[in-house]
Protein backbone atom coordinates (compact mmCIF):
# COMPACT_ATOMS: atom_id res chain seq x y z
CA UNK A 1 0.00 0.00 0.00
CA UNK A 2 1.13 3.57 -0.52
CA UNK A 3 3.55 4.56 2.16
CA UNK A 4 4.03 7.92 3.73
CA UNK A 5 3.05 9.57 6.93
CA UNK A 6 -0.66 9.01 6.45
CA UNK A 7 -2.96 6.08 6.96
CA UNK A 8 -3.21 3.80 3.90
CA UNK A 9 -6.98 4.03 3.99
CA UNK A 10 -6.68 7.71 3.15
CA UNK A 11 -5.25 6.71 -0.21
CA UNK A 12 -8.17 4.35 -0.79
CA UNK A 13 -10.68 7.07 0.08
CA UNK A 14 -8.98 9.65 -2.17
CA UNK A 15 -8.63 7.19 -5.05
CA UNK A 16 -12.26 6.09 -4.85
CA UNK A 17 -13.38 9.73 -4.59
CA UNK A 18 -11.36 10.85 -7.63
CA UNK A 19 -12.33 7.88 -9.78
CA UNK A 20 -16.04 7.99 -8.92
CA UNK A 21 -16.19 11.72 -9.62
CA UNK A 22 -14.21 11.25 -12.84
CA UNK A 23 -16.65 8.61 -13.99
CA UNK A 24 -19.44 11.00 -13.07
CA UNK A 25 -17.99 13.64 -15.41
CA UNK A 26 -18.02 11.19 -18.30
CA UNK A 27 -21.28 9.38 -17.58
CA UNK A 28 -23.74 11.99 -16.29
CA UNK A 29 -26.37 12.81 -18.85
CA UNK A 30 -26.86 16.43 -17.79
CA UNK A 31 -23.93 18.72 -18.44
CA UNK A 32 -24.38 20.61 -15.19
CA UNK A 33 -24.14 17.37 -13.20
CA UNK A 34 -20.91 16.63 -15.06
CA UNK A 35 -19.58 20.05 -14.06
CA UNK A 36 -20.37 19.47 -10.39
CA UNK A 37 -18.72 16.04 -10.53
CA UNK A 38 -15.70 17.71 -12.13
CA UNK A 39 -15.45 20.20 -9.26
CA UNK A 40 -15.45 17.36 -6.74
CA UNK A 41 -12.90 15.45 -8.79
CA UNK A 42 -10.58 18.48 -8.72
CA UNK A 43 -11.05 18.70 -4.95
CA UNK A 44 -10.07 15.05 -4.64
CA UNK A 45 -6.94 15.66 -6.71
CA UNK A 46 -6.09 18.60 -4.43
CA UNK A 47 -6.40 16.21 -1.49
CA UNK A 48 -4.07 13.80 -3.27
CA UNK A 49 -1.51 16.60 -3.69
CA UNK A 50 -1.73 17.30 0.02
CA UNK A 51 -1.06 13.62 0.73
CA UNK A 52 1.91 13.73 -1.63
CA UNK A 53 3.66 16.45 0.38
CA UNK A 54 2.82 19.21 -2.08
CA UNK A 55 0.63 21.57 -0.03
CA UNK A 56 1.40 24.52 -2.30
CA UNK A 57 0.07 22.61 -5.30
CA UNK A 58 -3.03 21.64 -3.33
CA UNK A 59 -3.75 25.31 -2.64
CA UNK A 60 -3.08 26.27 -6.26
CA UNK A 61 -5.32 23.44 -7.43
CA UNK A 62 -8.20 24.69 -5.29
CA UNK A 63 -7.63 28.28 -6.40
CA UNK A 64 -7.23 27.71 -10.13
CA UNK A 65 -9.23 24.58 -10.87
CA UNK A 66 -11.98 24.61 -8.27
CA UNK A 67 -12.17 28.40 -8.25
CA UNK A 68 -11.48 29.70 -11.73
CA UNK A 69 -11.73 26.95 -14.33
CA UNK A 70 -14.98 25.55 -12.90
CA UNK A 71 -16.54 29.01 -12.97
CA UNK A 72 -15.52 29.50 -16.60
CA UNK A 73 -16.92 26.09 -17.57
CA UNK A 74 -20.19 26.67 -15.72
CA UNK A 75 -20.50 30.06 -17.43
CA UNK A 76 -20.02 28.37 -20.79
CA UNK A 77 -22.70 25.80 -19.91
CA UNK A 78 -25.14 28.50 -18.91
CA UNK A 79 -24.43 30.48 -22.09
CA UNK A 80 -24.98 27.52 -24.37
CA UNK A 81 -27.62 25.34 -22.69
CA UNK A 82 -30.47 27.79 -22.98
CA UNK A 83 -32.87 25.41 -24.66
CA UNK A 84 -31.83 22.00 -23.43
CA UNK A 85 -34.44 19.58 -24.53
CA UNK A 86 -34.21 15.86 -23.93
CA UNK A 87 -31.13 14.65 -25.76
CA UNK A 88 -31.74 11.60 -27.84
CA UNK A 89 -28.10 10.72 -28.44
CA UNK A 90 -25.79 11.34 -25.55
CA UNK A 91 -22.66 9.49 -26.56
CA UNK A 92 -21.55 9.65 -30.16
CA UNK A 93 -21.58 6.67 -32.47
CA UNK A 94 -18.01 5.60 -31.79
CA UNK A 95 -18.61 4.79 -28.13
CA UNK A 96 -17.62 1.14 -28.38
CA UNK A 97 -14.43 1.97 -30.26
CA UNK A 98 -13.67 4.74 -27.76
CA UNK A 99 -14.13 2.39 -24.80
CA UNK A 100 -11.95 -0.27 -26.39
CA UNK A 101 -9.31 2.30 -27.28
CA UNK A 102 -9.12 3.76 -23.78
CA UNK A 103 -9.02 0.30 -22.21
CA UNK A 104 -6.22 -0.68 -24.58
CA UNK A 105 -4.35 2.53 -23.74
CA UNK A 106 -4.81 1.75 -20.04
CA UNK A 107 -3.45 -1.75 -20.51
CA UNK A 108 -0.45 -0.60 -22.54
CA UNK A 109 0.38 2.18 -20.09
CA UNK A 110 -0.03 -0.15 -17.12
CA UNK A 111 2.24 -2.77 -18.63
CA UNK A 112 4.83 -0.19 -19.69
CA UNK A 113 4.74 1.93 -16.56
CA UNK A 114 4.08 -0.45 -13.71
CA UNK A 115 6.18 -3.42 -14.78
CA UNK A 116 9.37 -1.37 -14.98
CA UNK A 117 11.09 -0.54 -11.77
CA UNK A 118 8.94 2.14 -10.20
CA UNK A 119 10.50 1.58 -6.83
CA UNK A 120 10.44 4.55 -4.54
CA UNK A 121 13.85 5.60 -3.26
CA UNK A 122 12.78 5.96 0.32
CA UNK A 123 10.01 6.77 2.68
CA UNK A 124 10.99 10.36 3.31
CA UNK A 125 9.65 13.15 1.19
CA UNK A 126 11.82 14.81 -1.42
CA UNK A 127 9.49 17.71 -2.14
CA UNK A 128 10.88 21.07 -1.03
CA UNK A 129 8.82 23.57 0.91
CA UNK A 130 7.24 26.79 -0.28
CA UNK A 131 10.29 28.94 0.46
CA UNK A 132 12.60 26.69 -1.51
CA UNK A 133 10.06 26.31 -4.30
CA UNK A 134 9.68 30.04 -4.83
CA UNK A 135 13.45 30.32 -4.95
CA UNK A 136 13.54 27.63 -7.63
CA UNK A 137 10.76 29.25 -9.67
CA UNK A 138 12.31 32.70 -9.65
CA UNK A 139 15.86 31.50 -10.12
CA UNK A 140 16.10 28.44 -12.32
CA UNK A 141 12.71 28.65 -13.99
CA UNK A 142 12.44 32.41 -14.37
CA UNK A 143 12.35 32.32 -18.18
CA UNK A 144 9.48 29.78 -18.34
CA UNK A 145 7.73 31.84 -15.68
CA UNK A 146 7.84 35.00 -17.81
CA UNK A 147 6.98 33.04 -20.93
CA UNK A 148 3.93 31.49 -19.32
CA UNK A 149 2.65 34.92 -18.35
CA UNK A 150 2.99 35.93 -21.99
CA UNK A 151 0.98 32.84 -22.94
CA UNK A 152 -1.72 33.81 -20.44
CA UNK A 153 -2.02 37.33 -21.88
CA UNK A 154 -2.19 35.93 -25.41
CA UNK A 155 -4.88 33.44 -24.36
CA UNK A 156 -6.91 36.19 -22.69
CA UNK A 157 -6.78 38.41 -25.77
CA UNK A 158 -7.61 35.46 -28.01
CA UNK A 159 -10.58 34.48 -25.88
CA UNK A 160 -11.96 38.01 -25.97
CA UNK A 161 -11.50 38.25 -29.73
CA UNK A 162 -13.08 34.83 -30.33
CA UNK A 163 -16.07 35.21 -28.06
CA UNK A 164 -16.89 38.81 -28.98
CA UNK A 165 -20.09 39.30 -30.89
CA UNK A 166 -19.58 40.25 -34.50
CA UNK A 167 -20.37 43.91 -34.99
CA UNK A 168 -21.24 45.92 -38.00
CA UNK A 169 -18.05 47.15 -39.56
CA UNK A 170 -18.46 50.66 -40.86
CA UNK B 1 3.57 -2.94 -5.54
CA UNK B 2 5.59 0.02 -4.40
CA UNK B 3 3.89 3.15 -3.02
CA UNK B 4 4.65 5.04 -6.21
CA UNK B 5 2.99 2.36 -8.35
CA UNK B 6 -0.33 2.80 -6.54
CA UNK B 7 -0.36 6.53 -7.21
CA UNK B 8 0.64 5.96 -10.83
CA UNK B 9 -2.19 3.46 -11.18
CA UNK B 10 -4.67 6.06 -9.88
CA UNK B 11 -3.32 8.64 -12.34
CA UNK B 12 -3.51 6.11 -15.15
CA UNK B 13 -7.14 5.24 -14.44
CA UNK B 14 -8.10 8.91 -14.24
CA UNK B 15 -6.29 9.58 -17.52
CA UNK B 16 -8.17 6.78 -19.28
CA UNK B 17 -11.53 7.94 -17.91
CA UNK B 18 -10.76 11.37 -19.35
CA UNK B 19 -9.64 9.88 -22.66
CA UNK B 20 -12.89 7.94 -22.92
CA UNK B 21 -14.84 11.13 -22.26
CA UNK B 22 -12.92 13.00 -24.95
CA UNK B 23 -13.50 10.24 -27.47
CA UNK B 24 -17.08 9.32 -26.71
CA UNK B 25 -19.07 12.35 -25.58
CA UNK B 26 -20.96 14.50 -28.05
CA UNK B 27 -21.19 17.66 -26.00
CA UNK B 28 -18.11 19.79 -26.64
CA UNK B 29 -18.14 21.25 -23.12
CA UNK B 30 -17.99 17.76 -21.61
CA UNK B 31 -15.08 17.06 -23.96
CA UNK B 32 -13.27 20.10 -22.53
CA UNK B 33 -14.00 18.87 -19.00
CA UNK B 34 -12.64 15.41 -19.81
CA UNK B 35 -9.53 17.08 -21.21
CA UNK B 36 -9.09 18.78 -17.83
CA UNK B 37 -9.37 15.38 -16.16
CA UNK B 38 -6.55 14.10 -18.35
CA UNK B 39 -4.37 17.09 -17.47
CA UNK B 40 -5.07 16.48 -13.78
CA UNK B 41 -4.06 12.85 -14.15
CA UNK B 42 -0.75 13.84 -15.74
CA UNK B 43 -0.14 16.33 -12.94
CA UNK B 44 -0.90 13.65 -10.37
CA UNK B 45 1.62 11.29 -11.96
CA UNK B 46 4.25 14.05 -12.05
CA UNK B 47 3.76 15.01 -8.42
CA UNK B 48 3.73 11.39 -7.24
CA UNK B 49 6.92 10.61 -9.13
CA UNK B 50 8.61 13.74 -7.83
CA UNK B 51 7.59 12.82 -4.31
CA UNK B 52 9.08 9.33 -4.38
CA UNK B 53 12.05 9.60 -6.72
CA UNK B 54 15.22 11.60 -6.44
CA UNK B 55 15.73 14.22 -9.13
CA UNK B 56 16.04 17.93 -9.59
CA UNK B 57 14.61 19.42 -6.39
CA UNK B 58 11.15 20.83 -6.86
CA UNK B 59 11.00 20.11 -10.56
CA UNK B 60 7.84 18.02 -10.28
CA UNK B 61 5.97 20.71 -8.39
CA UNK B 62 7.16 23.48 -10.69
CA UNK B 63 6.23 21.51 -13.81
CA UNK B 64 2.79 20.81 -12.34
CA UNK B 65 2.38 24.53 -11.62
CA UNK B 66 3.19 25.41 -15.22
CA UNK B 67 0.80 22.74 -16.48
CA UNK B 68 -1.97 24.22 -14.32
CA UNK B 69 -1.33 27.68 -15.81
CA UNK B 70 -1.35 26.32 -19.35
CA UNK B 71 -4.55 24.38 -18.59
CA UNK B 72 -6.18 27.62 -17.53
CA UNK B 73 -5.13 29.26 -20.80
CA UNK B 74 -6.30 26.23 -22.77
CA UNK B 75 -9.73 26.11 -21.17
CA UNK B 76 -10.22 29.84 -21.74
CA UNK B 77 -9.47 29.65 -25.45
CA UNK B 78 -11.33 26.36 -25.86
CA UNK B 79 -14.52 27.65 -24.30
CA UNK B 80 -14.28 30.86 -26.33
CA UNK B 81 -14.15 28.70 -29.45
CA UNK B 82 -17.12 26.67 -28.17
CA UNK B 83 -19.15 29.83 -27.62
CA UNK B 84 -18.22 31.21 -31.04
CA UNK B 85 -19.24 27.89 -32.64
CA UNK B 86 -22.46 27.86 -30.63
CA UNK B 87 -23.29 31.33 -31.88
CA UNK B 88 -22.71 30.09 -35.40
CA UNK B 89 -24.54 26.74 -35.28
CA UNK B 90 -26.86 27.09 -32.23
CA UNK B 91 -25.67 23.77 -30.80
CA UNK B 92 -22.75 22.33 -28.87
CA UNK B 93 -23.00 18.78 -30.20
CA UNK B 94 -19.67 17.87 -31.74
CA UNK B 95 -20.93 15.85 -34.69
CA UNK B 96 -22.99 18.74 -36.03
CA UNK B 97 -19.81 20.68 -36.76
CA UNK B 98 -19.36 18.93 -40.07
CA UNK B 99 -19.09 21.72 -42.62
CA UNK B 100 -15.57 20.77 -43.58
CA UNK B 101 -16.44 17.12 -44.02
CA UNK B 102 -15.38 15.90 -47.44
Amino acid sequence: MPGGDFHPWLFVIVAAWVLVCGLGVVLFRKVMYSAVAMVFCFLGVAFAYALLNAPLLAVVQVLVYVGAISVVIIFAIMLTEVHSGPLRLFFNRQTLAAALLSLAAAAVLAVAGLSSEVESVGEKSLTPGVRELSRIVFDRFVFPFEFVSLVLVAAMVAAIVLARREEERG
Amino acid sequence: MSPLAWWLLLALLLFCIGAFGVLARRNVIVVVMSLELMLNAVNLALVATANFRAGAPGAGTVFALFIIVLAAAEVTVGLAIVIAAYRHRRTVQADTYSELKG
